[in-house]
Formats: C-alpha cells, sequence, structure tokens
C-alpha cells in the first residue's frame, strides 16, 4: 500500500512537472538520478500480438522502463521471440483470460491483424488499462470513433503506433506551414509504393492445414470465419477486406499523419476513387483516392490525393530536372501557394522547393513552436502512462485521423467505385448513398462485441 | 512545331474540306524527305506535288491517271482488289467495312482463327505468307492490315514498297521508329493510306472540334482520357511450359520479325497486346482511339516530356494500370497543354461541374479543362451549360464513313482523314507512352519525365530510355 501511494504520489509531482509549457527542454538537463525509477515503478505491460510489429513494440517499451509481465498470440510460434526475450512473462492464447488473469496489467500493447484492434483495445480499456494500438487503430470508421470515446471514457492513456507522430520531421512541417512559409494550401499529394503483398485476388478454394501452433479460430476472432489459408496469415491479410485495411490503412496513417496534423484536418466533406479491378475479397493492386476538406481554422479547403500500388502525382514543376521526386518508398507533396513542401514517408526529411529555396530557408527557418519528443514513440505512451499525461498521438488526434484514412477505403467498395461519396463526420454517415453505410459499421461474428 | 491535329484548317466549310491551313502543315511534316525523294524519283509528278500547293485537293481529282506513278490508278466507278493480311480478329471487321471492292486474297498465319473468312471470301486466294501473297498477286491495289502490332510495319512496308494502299489497323506499328519509317514511305510511295481509328470520323471528334473552336470552354491547359481496359493478362512472366505448335499455325510467321521464343497460348489469338515482344499495352491498343479528337481538336504535335507510373512493368508484359503524363507545348494561338492518360481502371477525380447523379465512369472517356468550363467527350458541363450552349457551329466537313473515306483515297479522292501523315505522328505520341512505362522503376523512383525531340526521335535526358524507340528485328526480317 506504502508502495503504491509512494508512486501515486511521484506520478502526482511528475505530471505537475511536465505540465509546464517548456517541460520538454526542461526534461533533459534535469539530472538522471531524480528520474531514476526503482523496479517496482516500472509499468506492467502486456502485449496482444506478440509476434511482427508486436515484438518491436514490445522490446521498445521494455527499453523505455516497462515490465513486460504478460504476452498473448494465437500462435505461439510467431511469438517465440517475444517469449524468449522475456521469459518471465505469461503466456496466452487468448487476451480475454490474460486481462481477465493477469491483474497487475497496467497497459497493454495491441499489435494484432487490423481486424482485432479494436476488440482486444476495447476490452483493456474497459479494464482501465492504457492502450498502445498499432496503425491504424482499427479497420472501420465506427471502431476507430468507439475505442476514441472510449479512451476518454476511461480516462486511460491511448496512443497509436504511427510512431513518426513522435518524429521532428512532422513538427517542422507544422511550424512551417503554420508559419506561412508555403502560404496556403489547397492541394495535397501523398502516394506509397504499397501493396507489397497480394491484392486484387479472389479467396483460394485451396484449405491449407491450420498450422499446429496457431488458434485459427482466436485469428478470425470478430471476423466471418473462413477455412485457413496461408495466403490470411501470417502476413498477407492487409489485403483482405476482412482483415486487412489494404494499402491505404497501412500506410496513411503514416504517410497522412504530417497533412492530418499541419493542416488541421479532421472530417472530409467527400470522398471518391478509382482504382484497378477489386472485389469483395481484396483491395485492388492499385488506386488513387481524393479526398475534400471544408475551409478550417482560417485555412482554405483543401484536396488530398492518395495514389498507391505505384502510382504517383506529377512530378511538380519547381522540382529541378534531374532532382529526384521520391525521397522515400512513400512521399508527400504539399501543393502552396507560395511554395511547395515535400517529405518521406513518416513526415521525414521535409524541404522546400526548389533545392535553392529550401537552401535559402535552411539559414532562416520559424523557430520550433513544438515540444520535441526525446524518447521512442512507445516511450512516449509509457511516460504518459506513468505520469497521467497525454501521448502525442492519443485516440483524440489518431481516432480521427484513422476515421478519415479508413472512410478512402468506403470509395474503393467495389459496389461503390466511381461514386463520390458526401460525408458527415461527425455521424459518420454518407448522405448521397444510404447503402454505402453498411460499410461504416461493425458486423461481429456471433461472440465477439465491444464488450468483452 | 510540326502539327497533326487537324486536317480541317482555316478553310473549313469549303468544299474541299482540306485546306491550305492544313496541307501548310503537312508540308511543314514532310517536305525535307519529300524534295529528296522527288529527285529520287526521276523528278516525277506525284500526288505530293499537287498536296503542297493551296487549292491542291481541288485539282488533285482532275489530274489524268497516266501522269501518276506507283498505285494502279482506280476510278470512283471501279472496284479495288483488295488484300487481307491478318484476317481472323479485326480484319474480319474490316474486311466487312470495304467488302463492296473486290476481296482478292487473304492472308493469315492461322488456318484455325481465319477459317470463318476464308469461308466467307471463297473467290479469295489464300496465303500464309504475306510475302509471298504480295510477290504472286500482282493485281492487289490496297491491303488490310490486322495482324498484331509487332508484325504491322513489316506488312505495311512490302505493301508500301509495292505501291499498295494501305488500311493498318492501330496502332500504326509496334515502334516509334517504324511508325517514322512508314509514315516516309507512304508519302513517297504516294499511296492512300488510313489507320483504323475508325473514331476519327465519328460526329463526336468533330464536335470536340467545334465546341473547342467555338470558344465554348475557353482555353485549354489540362486533358484527361482513360481507358479500363486492360481484358487480357498483364504484369505476368513468360511462361515456361511449351505445349506444342497447333497444326494450323504457322509459328514462325506469326513471331515474324519478334525475337524467337517457344509457341503458347497464352500468346495468341487474343492475349498478345499484353506482350512488348508483340502488343502496346492499353495505351498502344486504345490510345489512338482516344487521342485523335484531343489531338485535332488541340492540333497538337510532339510533346516536350512524358513521364509514366503503373501497377509495376517488367520486360515482358505491360502493367495492369498505368498513368502516362504527357507536357505539350503552346500551339498556334494555344496554351500548353497536360494530358494524362489513365488506364486498368483509374481515372481522374469527377469534375465538380457534372451534377450529382450523374454517371462518372472508368470506361473510355477524355476530359477537356478549359479556363472556362468543362467538357466531357463532346458534352459541356454541367448539363444545364450544355442545354444551354445547344450545339456549336457546324463548321467542320463530316465523314462519308472511316472506311469509306480510304476507298475514296485509293480511287484518287482526298486523302483520309487518318492517313499516315497524320495518324503517324499520333502513334509516335501514343507510343512515346510506352517508352516512359517501360523505364519502370527507373522512373518511379528518380520520379523523372522524359525529355524529347521528336523530330529527331530521341530522349535527351535519359538516354538508356532510347532503346525502346526502337524494337530489334530477327534475323531475316527488315523494314
Amino acid at each position: 500500500m506504502n508502495d503504491k501511494k509512494m508512486t501515486e504520489k511521484k506520478n502526482i509531482s511528475r505530471r505537475e512537472f511536465m505540465g509546464g509549457a517548456a517541460a520538454a527542454m526542461a526534461f533533459t538537463i534535469v539530472p538522471s538520478h531524480v528520474l531514476a525509477q526503482p523496479p517496482s515503478e516500472k509499468l506492467n505491460v502486456a502485449a496482444i500480438g506478440a509476434g511482427g510489429m508486436g515484438a518491436g513494440n514490445t522490446r521498445a517499451a521494455a527499453s523505455a522502463g516497462a515490465n513486460i509481465v504478460a504476452l498473448c498470440d494465437v500462435d505461439w510460434a510467431k511469438a517465440d521471440e517475444s517469449f524468449k526475450r522475456f521469459p518471465k512473462a505469461k503466456k496466452y492464447k487468448d487476451f480475454r483470460k490474460m486481462l481477465d488473469t493477469e491483474k497487475s496489467i497496467e497497459a497493454v500493447i495491441v499489435a494484432t491483424p487490423d481486424h482485432f484492434h479494436t476488440v482486444a483495445a476495447m476490452a483493456a480499456m474497459r479494464r482501465r488499462k492504457h492502450v498502445y494500438v498499432q496503425k491504424p487503430l482499427t479497420r472501420l470508421v465506427s471502431e476507430a470513433r468507439a475505442l476514441t470515446e472510449a479512451a476518454r471514457k476511461y480516462k486511460v492513456v491511448s496512443q497509436m503506433g504511427n510512431q513518426g507522430h513522435s518524429g521532428n520531421g512532422v513538427r517542422d512541417i507544422c511550424e512551417w506551414i503554420w508559419a506561412g512559409v508555403i502560404g496556403e494550401v489547397e492541394e495535397v499529394h501523398a502516394w506509397t509504393n504499397r501493396p507489397v503483398w497480394p491484392q486484387g485476388i479472389d479467396r483460394p478454394k485451396e484449405v491449407h492445414d491450420i498450422p499446429r501452433t496457431m488458434d485459427w479460430d482466436l485469428w478470425i476472432g470478430p471476423a466471418p470465419m473462413r477455412p485457413y489459408n496461408r495466403c490470411y496469415a501470417p502476413f498477407a491479410w492487409r489485403g483482405w477486406w476482412d482483415f486487412g485495411g489494404g494499402a491505404l490503412a497501412d500506410m496513411a496513417c503514416h504517410v497522412l499523419d504530417p497533412v492530418f496534423w499541419a493542416l488541421k484536418l479532421k472530417y472530409p466533406t467527400s470522398v471518391e476513387a478509382s482504382c484497378t479491378p477489386v472485389n469483395k475479397e481484396t483491395y485492388p493492386l492499385a488506386s488513387i483516392v481524393h479526398y475534400q476538406f471544408p475551409a478550417r481554422e482560417g485555412m482554405p479547403a483543401v484536396k488530398v490525393h492518395w495514389y498507391d500500388g505505384g502510382m504517383k502525382p506529377e512530378r511538380p514543376e519547381v522540382l529541378e530536372i534531374g532532382r529526384k521526386l521520391n525521397q522515400a518508398s512513400s512521399n508527400v507533396l504539399f501543393m502552396g501557394s507560395k511554395g511547395v513542401l515535400r517529405c518521406g514517408e513518416y513526415g521525414d526529411n521535409p524541404q522546400l522547393l526548389p533545392y535553392e529555396r529550401m537552401r535559402e530557408f535552411t539559414k532562416n527557418k520559424p523557430a520550433q513552436t513544438l515540444t520535441r519528443i526525446k524518447t521512442s514513440h512507445e516511450g512516449n505512451w509509457i511516460e504518459a502512462c506513468k505520469t497521467g499525461g497525454k501521448a502525442t498521438s492519443n485516440f483524440d488526434y489518431s481516432g480521427p485521423l484513422t476515421e478519415m484514412v479508413t472512410m478512402g477505403n468506403l470509395a474503393i467498395r467495389p459496389e461503390n467505385v466511381g461514386k463520390k461519396f458526401l460525408w458527415d463526420g461527425e455521424n459518420m454517415r454518407v448522405t448521397n448513398d444510404e447503402g454505402a453505410n453498411d460499410f461504416v459499421q461493425m458486423h461481429y461474428r456471433d461472440g465477439w462485441s465491444l464488450e468483452m | 512545331m510540326i502539327v497533326l491535329g487537324t486536317p480541317y484548317g482555316e478553310s473549313v466549310g469549303k468544299s474541299p474540306p482540306y485546306n491550305a491551313g492544313s496541307v501548310k502543315c503537312e508540308r511543314g511534316l514532310f517536305m525535307k524527305s519529300w524534295v529528296k525523294s522527288d529527285e529520287e524519283r526521276d523528278k516525277k509528278i506525284t500526288r505530293r506535288d499537287f498536296m503542297g500547293a493551296a487549292g491542291a485537293v481541288a485539282a488533285f481529282t482532275i489530274v489524268p491517271s497516266h501522269v501518276l506513278g506507283g498505285p494502279r490508278r482506280v476510278s470512283p466507278s471501279e472496284k479495288l482488289n483488295i488484300a487481307g493480311v491478318g484476317i481472323g480478329g479485326r480484319g474480319a471487321g474490316d474486311l466487312d467495312e470495304v467488302g463492296s471492292e473486290n476481296i482478292v486474297a487473304l492472308c493469315d498465319v492461322d488456318d484455325r482463327y481465319a477459317a470463318n473468312v476464308f469461308k466467307r471470301y471463297p473467290n479469295a486466294k489464300k496465303y500464309h505468307d504475306f510475302r509471298v501473297m504480295l510477290d504472286k498477286e500482282k493485281n492487289i491495289d490496297a491491303v488490310v492490315i490486322a495482324t498484331p502490332d509487332h508484325t504491322h510495319a513489316v506488312v505495311a512496308m512490302n505493301a508500301i514498297k509495292r505501291g499498295k494502299h494501305v488500311y493498318c489497323e492501330k496502332p500504326l506499328a509496334h515502334s516509334i521508329y517504324e511508325v517514322r519509317k512508314l509514315t516516309e514511305a507512304a508519302r513517297q510511295a504516294g499511296v492512300a493510306t488510313q489507320l483504323g481509328n475508325q473514331g476519327q470520323a465519328s460526329e463526336g471528334t468533330r464536335l470536340v472540334s467545334e465546341f473547342i473552336r467555338d470558344g465554348a470552354i475557353g482555353q485549354i491547359r489540362e486533358v484527361h482520357s482513360w481507358c479500363n481496359r486492360p481484358i487480357s493478362p498483364r504484369g505476368i512472366n513468360r511462361p515456361k511450359d511449351t505445349p506444342p505448335v497447333p497444326e494450323t499455325l504457322n509459328w514462325d510467321l506469326w513471331l515474324g520479325p519478334a525475337p524467337q521464343r517457344p509457341y503458347h497460348p497464352c500468346y495468341l489469338p487474343f492475349s498478345w497486346r499484353g506482350w512488348w515482344d508483340f502488343g502496346t499495352g492499353v495505351l498502344g491498343d486504345i490510345g489512338c482511339h482516344q487521342f485523335i479528337s484531343i489531338f485535332r481538336a488541340l492540333k497538337l504535335g510532339y510533346p516536350t516530356s512524358v513521364e509514366a507510373c503503373s501497377s509495376g512493368v517488367n520486360s515482358e508484359t505491360a502493367p495492369l494500370a498505368s498513368i502516362i503524363r504527357y507536357d505539350f507545348p503552346a500551339r498556334e494561338g494555344m496554351p500548353p497543354v497536360k494530358l494524362t492518360w489513365y488506364d486498368g481502371g483509374l481515372m481522374p477525380a469527377r469534375p465538380e461541374e457534372l451534377e450529382e447523379g450523374l454517371r462518372f465512369g472508368n470506361a473510355d472517356e477524355n476530359l477537356y479543362i478549359g479556363d472556362k468550363g468543362k467538357m466531357l467527350g463532346h458534352r459541356l458541363l454541367p448539363e444545364s451549360r450544355s442545354k444551354e450552349y445547344g450545339k456549336p457551329p457546324r463548321v467542320l466537313p463530316r465523314s462519308p464513313g472511316h472506311h469509306k473515306e480510304w476507298i475514296n483515297a485509293c480511287k484518287g479522292g482526298e486523302p483520309a482523314g487518318s492517313n499516315f501523315d497524320l495518324a503517324g505522328p499520333l502513334t509516335e505520341v501514343v507510343l512515346l507512352g510506352n517508352v516512359a512505362l517501360r523505364m519502370g522503376q527507373q522512373l518511379y523512383e528518380k520520379g523523372l519525365k522524359l525529355y524529347y525531340d521528336g523530330p529527331n526521335m530521341k530522349v535527351t535526358n535519359l538516354p538508356e530510355a532510347n532503346k525502346y524507340i526502337r524494337s530489334e528485328y530477327r534475323e531475316g526480317w527488315s523494314l
């Protein structure tokens, strides 16, 4: 009891300390002995989905001072690396059992396939656990809304795993755009080389043996049951409508993050798409999605164009002949009234075009007004969990970001291609096509719900 | 500045329709080689001499036949002797269209595929090898070519050199180099030519030009063109199995000038379009149809640059989807214009002027963006403006029909609307898109454009792209 009280007290004091505007600046000069914590103060973290990205997130959380107390995966072979790294962690296949048994868990990392995020994160939050959920936060708009509201309701610390949001690049971009460096932005182009997994294919007729280490029923979770095939798990689930969100949902939570933040976006007013042949099983091989956003906070209406599957926008005329356009496997161009700004996949390496302008600009950048994050993205979350602060990509931010991203997939549905959908974001409704609204809603398999 | 846009220029509405303005443009295009060839040909007076001066076309029809070199003079009341090469697929339809003439010979490398057409013309001589046919059948006046793209040039060139008129399916040829050679050769031989982009003869293409010349949408700086093909497999690799060649097929002749490879049913009769050695992808298949309206209305010539991206291109097949962007310079009082091509289901964003509820589909369409309005196909947007505007003044001559234009030209009438002097450069521009496309990942990674010197057929900034301007021929084959 004393320990707990002490922890609370310390947490309060740290929170107060962090509350100041210059907190982060001050933070770095605090002598290390002040921050050093006894092991008992470590945050007890569990992971749901412990292989793949979950392995990386768990390791990063541990290096940021988390105590990994339990690991859950429906495929223990996939989780083996994490199990070995954290031999003391309790092992589970069913997250419900883990959450009910391991009472010491304070925070949960969710790094399952997309279709599983919502039920797992909701179950954790209902038990007052802080959550770190891989991007995209959810598969569906309504799920993102539910998680956002739940994080608020249960007063837990939330973070979406779009780690670029902890980087300096997105902050530079915000500051430059807010300082008017490229004027008003009415057009943005973003593109990615994804998918790098199969899309535009039909459901296989072949049924493979379920790996002995895998609980297929649990892997399917809230999705409609189907026979196991290696084309879904462990890797390529992203391309399937029932499980993932295609190239858009995979990458746009990273790529459009600086766009969403710097341009103060929330709900789009419309979305439309064109794409290669698409069916009800998988996303298309390539697509172009056009979002329109209304004028906001002194900024004009803006069109955001997304290209994937090898498609990209026209080379901007201001880019000097011979210079490369791509900086990374995903890229963004902000087309401003006074110039063009580009950046890579996570808002990294922002540059004004042409290069000549950037050279001049480097000598005279606007002042930094946003606090830089010195820790990892996971560390930022752990820190917030301990201090009771807010993580940088908390659901109040990343929920609407995910809603924007995933509503784009609505326009790629096979029945919807070629239509322009008018969107009432507040009410999560397509206003000009009643039938399209079904895609936004959750349809969970019997036995699965948001109350688990 | 080369203009291949419109065969009807400033003196529209007069008869004949091919006016001084357009003739001047044509001369600009071919003058040099023509003068040289004229000397080579003992200063024979050719059809081209007449085409060179204003009012030439009027004079043209009364030239006595004995003055003309090359093709046999056929009067309008006589019938042409026509041969078909590549008759199983599209060729059958083309032959139907010229069926009022004598179909004297038919050539196809695939007996089974051509069987029905052979039956339809029992009096026509049957051949597998077009060279043998052209050598033996001396009475052939004109040839209709509807082989796969990779054999267009060798067949057409053989015919042209023998003074035969040529109707050739689109795209005119498989490579830019071949197109250029055919265009020059047809001009020198003075034969009547027509590319198989039959849409050029339509009312719609004329309406597009008439709306634009009437200023209905102002100056145009942006055009989008799209088609939801392909309908055959793309983005795939060469098959490893080698099934036997059907007894009814002469595989070696089907390959023609293309590099040797084992037979496989994935190439023919239908799916060759996706294979780079044989076809030219969706753009090559459809571009000559869709660009013709744009080229005429906007008087386009060669672009200054082109860039492309795709869903993945390899050395074997065209991609499943692509976007190709051309930059054209200012022309004849028109500003520079960007032309963007989309295929595989991709298309531009819906124009805001298009009313809610009206379909904006991914099938073939062109969207013209002017500074005073937009036009989808030949429909002004929105519908209310279209109704208010009505039809533009009808100033351009209408076509008697695409194939009929060619028949008339073969019989001494005016050049067909898509004769090679116009269709050649059009096809070159279409095929230039494939040059950019085939640069594939290299262009994507660098995000570069190809800068293009049209008259010299050269990419100036990335010389390695030039290998796609001209295809290598197999031994034993040449132009």
